[in-house]
């Protein structure tokens, strides 16, 4: 029939669309073909459902929106799909929200319960991050072959017990360089099939993007604090708009440090002999945001999947492939399942695990 | 059925991926009675059509035909998928349909709203209502303390009333209140009103607190007995307590709606000092109020004439209070409330 791989009966060895670019890599790149209107339908079905089960239906709810956004995300003519299970997903919100109610409360009950449980929390968190970063790759999909993270607890304590704790005696300072950590143990230990990940972001280059980050929040802060200064010597009340200026600065920061990690962390990540291209506009990204904040709080919410849509197109459309060979040659790995536990208590301690 | 087998439904294009490596395989997909047949160049399996499975349907989305060993099939052509499908008998779950059917997708949404109100309006005053008496008393003085000490530091001032006058007050109350039989915990306290002006309320934990100005606003002292009474009311009823936990319930939403859970305990106390009764709270407080006068061998009256004065007290400066657990703040309008006294005063005759 029209079958895109035999009509081209060129000189090609195994009907392969990639190799017969020869020496020059080929770029693919990644479409998002998801819509506000429709993805709204299976939020607010969500929402509802979640509500009336409530929340046990959250579980199943987050297969549906992740599947939403799996499938919609296409390389090279497939698609991505998501394969977590719902019940796996459900126990390890229990188990989450137990420990975040134990966090709550043991404070509340006394200082030293509280610093048990913050104990306790220490020594369990960073396992149940590892066991996350497993789930979401193990579940995560493309061309039938599963994605994998093969990261140890050795690795685990380091960058989410030991590295947090240096940034804090530091004072901050050493805060990117645990970010340029994070990111090697997440990729590092990635693979997809049995293909590895690897990433090569140097510490500077992490120190570069906070350092611009943290000079214009300091100079922001300044004029405004300078600004707002010399309003309020004729008029008291123009205090008010310090705070708003504030808000509107680290507006400003966010999408900025947001568009350098996604470009950077892509940029020096290869798979195989394969590497990626990001080129994310920080001017773009927060013009997205921005809006996007705009119309979440004028619809109470109501924007909320749209924004989701559009911020999730344009960053996902900003990442191209560039090839250096065929992607037919993946083979699958080992297989081995994973709990869901770790992803879920990620979920409701707000960690973010994101790219 | 018989449609099916006189012309049967053209063949669907498709990637198939075995799950072993990542090429993908243009096949054909065709269905003979309930067995799914592929075809391609080098591949081709036939396979039960209960014993795959297919991913629903998300828009433009690759729909997915999932095989037990872990291979896949992705369809992208809709149309050619539906009309292969038309006769297998095979159904989308409910909830996929509702997901993409802009009715039902209303129809969820005025559910979401509806049971959000409903929640609000019945719901959690219900539960208010049936968790107030087991709340700890030592959270309840907590609250109460911070609250006082909240409304002090910013707005209250010590009362300027002679020692004699409040102590004079105070026994009339204790006296008035103990007539009343089980008279719960409670404690009178003067404060000078400031911005509250002529004011009087009670905290959850039974501190009952009145202005200077409404001292000096009433006549006589029986006038102030009468609204200290009313707030005795919503003391025995745990007014107070109902109305904290429905604002901190309403706080607990509000926080996780915008995120941020971590203001929640910095918000109870003045959740409660922003909170007014509602209706039937002031209602029951009034009733409580005209019943204990009318035992006492007063009349209602008192705090009809109490009621008016603090009304043109306050309209008069063209202010409506700022709120806090106020008297006249609350839904039910003065005048109402009178007419409901005056009426209950006949009945009682």
């Amino acid at each position: 029939m029209n079958n895109p791989f035999e009509s081209s009966h060129v000189p090609q060895p195994e009907g392969n669309p990639f190799a017969s670019a020869g020496a020059l890599p080929q770029t693919e790149v990644l479409v998002f073909s998801g819509r506000g209107a429709e993805y709204f339908g299976i939020w607010i079905v969500n929402l509802v459902l979640t509500v009336l089960t409530l929340g046990i239906y959250s579980a199943w709810a987050k297969v549906r929106r992740m599947q939403y956004f799996y499938r919609h995300t296409t390389l090279a003519g497939a698609a991505f799909d998501y394969h977590g299970d719902p019940r796996a997903i459900l126990k390890g919100r229990i188990i989450g929200f137990i420990l975040l109610l134990a966090y709550n409360a043991s404070f509340q009950f006394s200082l030293i319960a509280g610093l048990v449980v913050v104990t306790l929390l220490a020594i369990v968190m960073p396992a149940l991050l590892m066991r996350s970063f497993r789930f979401r790759a193990r579940n995560t999909s493309w061309r039938g072959l599963r994605f994998g993270f093969g990261g140890d607890s050795r690795g685990a304590y380091g960058v989410f017990l030991m590295w947090p704790a240096l940034t804090l005696f530091s004072l901050y300072l050493l805060g990117p360089m645990w970010h340029q950590r994070l990111k090697r143990y997440q990729f590092d230990n990635a693979r997809y099939g049995a293909t590895a990940f690897s990433i090569n972001a140097p510490v500077s280059a992490f120190y570069r993007v906070y350092g611009v980050a943290v000079a214009v929040f300091l100079l922001g802060g300044l004029a405004i604090g300078a600004f707002v200064w010399s309003l309020a010597r004729g008029n008291p009340s123009a205090w008010i708009a310090g705070p708003f200026l504030f808000l509107a600065l680290m507006l400003f920061i966010q999408p900025y440090l947001s568009a350098r990690l996604q470009n950077l962390v892509w940029n020096s990540m290869r798979l195989g002999p394969h590497r990626f291209v990001s080129r994310v506009s920080a001017r773009r990204l927060y013009a997205i945001m921005l809006t996007n904040l705009i119309g979440v709080v004028c619809t109470l919410g109501l924007f909320q999947p749209f924004a989701a849509i559009r911020l999730a197109r344009y960053r996902l459309e900003s990442v191209t492939m560039v090839c250096d060979g065929s992607l037919d040659d993946f083979v699958a790995g080992q297989s081995q399942d994973v709990a869901a536990i770790g992803e879920e208590t990620a979920d409701l301690f707000d960690v973010d695990i994101a790219l | 059925m018989s449609t099916s087998r006189s012309e049967p439904a053209p063949p669907v294009a498709a990637l198939y991926f075995d799950g072993l490596s990542a090429r993908a395989h243009a096949v054909t997909l065709t269905l003979d009675g309930a067995t799914l047949h592929l075809n391609g160049a080098d591949v081709s399996r036939s396979d039960a059509l209960e014993r795959v499975r297919l991913s629903e349907p998300m828009g433009q989305a690759a729909r997915l035909i999932s095989y037990a060993d872990g291979a896949h099939a992705e369809v992208r052509d809709h149309a050619a998928l539906a009309r292969l499908l038309q006769d297998s008998g095979h159904r989308d779950h409910a909830f996929v349909r509702w997901a993409f059917d802009p009715r039902m997708v209303f129809a969820m949404f005025a559910g979401l709203l509806l049971a959000g109100w409903f929640a609000w309006q019945v719901g959690l005053p219900w539960a208010a209502r049936m968790a107030a008496p087991r709340v700890p008393d030592e959270v309840v003085s907590a609250m109460s303390t911070q609250a006082l000490g909240w409304l002090d530091n910013r707005v209250l001032t010590a009362s300027t009333l002679s020692v004699q006058r409040r102590q004079t007050l105070r026994s009339a109350f204790d006296a008035l209140a103990a007539g009343e039989g089980s008279a719960p915990r409670h404690s009178l306290q003067f404060r000078h009103g400031g911005r509250m002006r002529a004011n009087a309320f009670a905290l959850p934990d039974g501190t009952i607190i009145v202005t200077d100005e409404l001292v000096d606003l009433a006549g006589d002292d029986d006038e102030v007995l009468a609204v200290l009474m009313h707030e005795l009311g919503h003391v025995r009823a745990r007014h107070g307590v109902r109305m904290l936990l429905q604002g901190s319930a309403t706080a607990l939403f509000m926080a996780w709606y915008l995120g941020d859970v971590s203001s929640l305990l910095a918000t109870a106390p003045t959740a409660l000092i922003q909170s007014g009764y509602s209706r039937s709270m002031e209602s029951e407080a009034d009733d409580f109020a005209a019943r204990a006068l009318v035992a006492q061998g007063r009349s209602p009256e008192l705090l009809v004439s109490m009621l008016e004065k603090l009304a043109r007290a306050h309209g008069e400066s063209g202010d409506d209070g700022e709120g806090y657990l106020d008297w006249l703040s609350s839904h039910p309008d003065t005048g109402e409330r009178i007419a409901r006294l005056r009426a209950r005063e006949f009945a009682v005759h």
